[in-house]
């Protein structure tokens, strides 16, 4: 059996992953792109049947199309496809509202059984992975992957879209540089224990030397505001997989750890011998950071 | 402006335990506000207070998200009264049949600007279930939302995106998820908890909404624990910190990670 497939895209024609996804399944593969006629392009290029596109969005916000995207996606409905950025979410959501259809995050692998597909997903912050099957439309938020290498050029069809009511009147810039953290083989990720915003500079060293980028638990980028918080590693932050992850002065919540299961090995610090970071760690040291960071410091110079 | 904070009264994914089938027990994990709502009801009470209006809580789930515990914990967090969806048939509903009933909820106070959610519920962290809210009202959604003014029918809003701040302008009815630090939300005193006990509380049940039929269903063929790596365990001594970090550095080596 075969299953038609949507991929929603909200301005990021990120979705490789989605693709391959959508393909696997054997049906058509549609894509409803939101955003300048580039992404569109692109999403055309990246191996789709067709794309239906809405027009040049200006100051518009991605979100106000939702109506629109929900409309397009309704007169032939499928599985829906999406990436987990903010926008991506709000189209997804409006088109599963029209279709009724059950949402699933988490995601990992999805196929085509019978009339319906089967989908194995994370659930609850990642304490368990579950298997379920669905029949019929069904709203999927995955991980979209790389953008999509030009492998074709499906036609692009332009719907006339009347938006929701929202403007962009103004985009502020972050104080703080934007990094990537998804491409980093060693990271340096600090939370609670570190005393003052100042005392950073111990981490940045350490980072220099280890040749890392330095990430935080979710309390420091939002909320103390110390890093940005494309930063911040957690269940609703970055999922990571570098080589080498420090977990200093973390005490190793779930919340944090699911988003560096991914870590070839991970090496704790931390003043609490019982905190659960030393449960998931290859490495643990129990005493004080400011003492044992400067001297792992010194050590890797 | 009318703001209804749609809230979970939900356990923490902690507190749980899994079994080695991967079947979750709830029953040692309470349950509580969830997480990041409180930030939703104060964003919403400061609004209500700077434009003038109310602020009314707004909860679906199965009979036991009304206990008088939940109710107190919801109303003593600057909401001025509550509708509650309760009933058992929502037991285990998903993301798109909570969003549909809340949805008729919305429209069931009727006359409402603006509908508040946190960044992502405790136990379920979806962060969908505002956006299919939004689409069953046919109502623009903006999630990490900072910052709201404005009055009813004409909103500015902040939304964090990568790599900075976005102000938008909204016309007309919204559903707004806060960022998780858009504000920090009041501890709840013992007069807060006390009043809280005197707010009106409407209970409703799905049939007293108009809710429409749900769609396709969700089947469980199967639970596992999650695929985690074995991790070595190794504690190092740290007494003296020069000679730990020596070790760690050359165990690092040998496993070929630095």
């Amino acid at each position: 059996m075969s299953v038609n497939t949507w991929i929603v895209v909200a301005g990021d024609p990120a979705i490789g992953n989605l693709i391959e996804t959508a393909r696997s399944l054997g049906g058509e593969v549609a894509a409803a792109v939101v955003g300048p006629r580039a992404v569109a392009d692109t999403v055309a290029a990246g191996g789709v049947d067709k794309v239906v596109w809405f027009g040049e969005p200006g100051d518009v916000p991605v979100e106000a199309y939702a109506t629109a995207v929900a409309d397009a996606i309704s007169a032939a409905p499928g599985v829906l496809l999406c990436a987990g950025g903010p926008g991506d979410r709000v189209l997804l959501g409006a088109a599963a509202a029209r279709l009724r259809a059950p949402v699933l995050t988490g995601g990992s692998s999805i196929a085509a059984e019978g009339d319906g597909v089967v989908v194995t997903r994370s659930v609850f912050g990642g304490i368990a992975v579950e298997t379920v099957a669905v029949t019929g439309p069904v709203a999927l938020v995955l991980d979209g992957g790389p953008v999509p290498a030009a492998a074709g050029s499906a036609p692009v069809e332009e719907v006339a879209a009347v938006p929701l009511g929202m403007t962009v009147i103004e985009t502020r810039p972050s104080a703080f540089e934007q990094i990537d953290l998804g491409a980093a083989t060693r990271v340096v990720g600090i939370g609670r224990g570190l005393k003052t915003q100042q005392d950073l500079a111990l981490i940045e060293a350490l980072a220099g030397a280890s040749n890392a980028e330095v990430a935080c638990s979710r309390p420091l980028a939002e909320g103390l505001d110390w890093l940005g918080k494309d930063r911040y590693i957690g269940v609703s932050g970055q999922h990571i997989s570098p080589e080498l992850y420090f977990a200093i002065g973390i005490s190793g919540q779930l919340q944090h750890m699911v988003g560096v299961r991914g870590a070839t090995t991970i090496v704790a610090i931390n003043s609490d011998a019982g905190a659960p970071v030393f449960k998931d760690a290859d490495y643990g040291l129990v005493g004080d950071l400011y003492q044992i960071v400067p001297a792992l410091t010194a050590a890797l110079k | 402006m009318k703001i209804v904070v749609a809230y979970k009264w939900a356990p923490n994914p902690q507190d749980a335990t899994v079994g080695s089938a991967g079947t979750v027990d709830w029953s040692r994990a309470k349950p509580g506000i969830s997480e990041y709502d409180p930030v939703a009801a104060e964003l919403a009470r400061r609004l209500a207070d700077a434009t003038g209006g109310e602020v009314i809580g707004l909860t679906a789930g199965a009979k036991r998200v009304d206990v008088t515990l939940a109710r107190k914990a919801a109303l003593s967090r600057g909401l001025d009264r509550a509708v509650i969806v309760a009933d058992d048939s929502l037991e285990g509903a998903g993301t798109t049949e909570l969003a549909m009933v809340l949805a008729a909820a919305v429209r069931h106070i009727g006359d409402v600007d603006l509908v508040i959610t946190g960044d992502s519920s405790v136990d379920v962290g979806g962060k969908m279930v505002p956006t299919v809210l939004a689409g069953a009202l046919g109502w623009p959604a903006v999630s990490e939302v900072s910052a709201v003014t404005g009055e009813a029918g004409s909103v500015r809003v902040e939304r964090a995106i990568a790599g900075g701040t976005q102000v938008l302008q909204i016309s007309g009815p919204a559903v707004l998820a806060a960022s998780t630090d858009a504000a920090v939300p009041r501890v709840p005193g013992m007069r807060d908890i006390l009043a809280a006990g005197k707010k009106p509380v409407e209970t409703v049940t799905v049939a007293d909404l108009n809710v429409p039929a749900t769609g396709p269903t969700v089947t469980v063929t199967g639970t596992s624990r999650p695929d985690l790596k074995a991790r070595k365990g190794e504690m190092i001594d740290t007494k003296d910190p020069t000679a730990a970090a020596a070790e760690l550095v050359t165990a690092l080596r040998g496993a070929g990670v630095l």
